[in-house]
């Protein structure tokens, strides 16, 4: 398990470096994205209204922030889960020429097989940890707050060195849950014995 | 009678503290997992979640930004008088809920299901949502729970109907295979509190497991040697499976099984699971009449069941 400290943007060296389980402190700028934004451009058609070609790092969030005396404050982030995004994924790769995807809950099929083709990784937090977070964390700019409202804009952040996150999806679309399913998998087994479940119990069928 | 102005302050702080504060039961799960976890990731989780927690009263910021849902429950004395009624105690909770989410103790989660229009204040139908018990005495007790997304949408809650021949069996392999699903890649942001509802139709199911996850701390026990013999053994099954913190691999996998039942109809038993992430958020805070305010380590939603 390396440790890696990661500039955005992020080139392909970057990420064919990353093996899965290696955590990763990102720093540079990111943007922040969920449901209503992809639906937004992906599905009605609207272009972003930003460049991600020095921003390739797009993190699952909505933040908590307020406005104080005119400027905008950061005062929780915690990603969200990816997986909900699915229905995008592939496109926002793709689109958007993403190297770097933080969120909980890691990717499906389609989004790791167009990360392999993009040289992208996902990777996710191992801890609830906001209030060690937002020391690490400048806000810059707000796209589509007016049409997305406060949690589904996207915000533009300035990074410092923000992580530990793990690398769940790698670059080759190898994806760190399908290891650890086979162990739970077993282990489950195990669960059943001590709860003297039968190995070839049937749910009767009610409907 | 107790004023309006008082429990509509109480209701707020009682919001404010339950997003940023975090209860001692669930900070001495922390420290107990911590002290026994061998797997270095979900150890680190842990403590830097548990970090995190603690910063959380200094800074006075939410312990997570996913307040999820506003939920609030109220155990009402038979004897208590609110000024106004119980309809302007429900205004005075939106009316807090309002200030709070300005403030940004909670963030604006709560949205039309089908427009996504966010009206940025958490209030809008049906929500906050309301639930009500009543016993004796002269004072009420309101509970404030931030029901995350993560533990709620990603499998955390479920239901099935099960028939009565499947028995205890089929209940503990539904509660096991559910949990194993919604844990995945740290979908419920585990290690939960895992509350389980037995019988009745499937809502009373899944608000007896609702309430079990939020509302009984961490270490409580069923009075019933039965069910508390469930829970044990569901304890230790799921602690087996090798989840651990925010699904990394590890030790501890749920902090607390906490199970409650309803008498039923035996053509079908329906059971329940809600799961509580381990950043469970509640605060608890009872007005009397004479309008003295105490706080509340616990709910007690269930003393006397």
């Amino acid at each position: 398990m390396a440790v890696h400290y990661l500039n955005i943007p992020l080139k392909n060296e970057d990420t064919e470096d990353l093996k899965l389980n290696d955590l990763v402190y990102i720093s540079g700028p990111i943007f922040t994205c969920r449901s209503r934004l992809q639906r937004y451009i992906f599905d009605e058609g609207h272009t972003l209204p930003f460049s991600t070609k020095d921003r390739n790092c797009l993190i699952h969030v909505g933040p908590i922030v307020i406005k104080e005396q005119g400027k905008w404050e950061l005062v929780s982030f915690m990603p969200t889960s990816s997986i909900r995004f699915e229905k995008w994924g592939a496109q926002s790769v793709a689109d958007w020429n993403l190297k770097m995807i933080v969120g909980k809950t890691t990717m499906g099929e389609k989004t790791a097989a167009m990360m392999k083709e993009k040289k992208c990784v996902h990777v996710s937090p191992q801890c609830v940890s906001p209030n060690l977070w937002v020391d690490s964390i400048k806000i810059e700019d707000v796209y589509l707050f007016d049409e997305l409202g406060s949690i589904e804009a996207s915000w533009h952040m300035q990074l410092d060195k923000l992580g530990p996150f793990v690398v769940d999806i790698d670059c080759e679309g190898n994806n760190l849950y399908n290891r650890l399913d086979v162990i739970i998998g077993e282990n489950k087994e195990k669960a059943y014995e001590m709860l003297s479940i039968p190995k070839d119990f049937q749910y009767t069928k009610l409907y | 009678m107790i004023k309006r102005e008082l429990y509509q302050e109480v209701i707020f702080e009682t919001i404010k503290k339950g997003a940023t504060v975090i209860s001692k039961d669930v900070k001495e799960a922390f420290e107990r997992s911590i002290a026994i976890e061998t797997a270095s990731a979900a150890k680190e989780g842990l403590e830097k979640t548990l970090k995190s927690i603690e910063l959380s009263v200094e800074k006075d910021n939410p312990a997570c930004p996913d307040t999820g849902w506003p939920l609030f429950y109220f155990k009402v004395g038979n004897e208590c008088e609110l000024e106004g009624g119980f309809m302007a105690l429900e205004e005075a909770t939106r009316e807090a809920v309002k200030k709070a989410t300005k403030q940004g103790y909670l963030r604006a989660t709560m949205k039309h299901p089908l427009t996504g229009y966010d009206p940025g204040d958490n209030v809008g139908m049906n929500i906050p949502a309301f639930t009500y018990k009543f016993v004796n005495g002269t004072n009420i007790e309101v509970t404030y729970v931030a029901k995350g997304g993560g533990s709620e949408c990603f499998g955390g809650t479920r239901h099935r109907v099960i028939a009565f021949a499947d028995g205890i069996t089929g209940i503990e392999k539904f509660i096991i295979d559910c949990y194993i699903a919604s844990t995945r890649a740290g979908a419920i942001c585990p290690p939960s509190i895992l509350g389980v509802g037995i019988g009745g139709t499937a809502n009373v199911a899944a608000n007896l497991a609702k309430e079990a996850a939020c509302l009984r701390t961490i270490g409580s026990v069923h009075p019933e040697p039965m069910i508390h013999k469930i829970e044990d053994e569901l304890y230790e099954a799921l602690n087996n499976l090798g989840i651990g913190a925010m699904g990394t691999g590890g030790k501890v996998s749920v902090f607390a099984v906490n199970v409650e039942y309803a008498y039923t109809h035996i053509a079908g038993i329906a059971v329940a699971t809600s799961s509580n992430c381990m950043v469970a958020r509640r605060a608890t805070s009872r007005i009397y009449n004479d309008n003295k305010v105490e706080a509340l380590d616990s709910p007690n939603w269930f003393e006397g069941r």
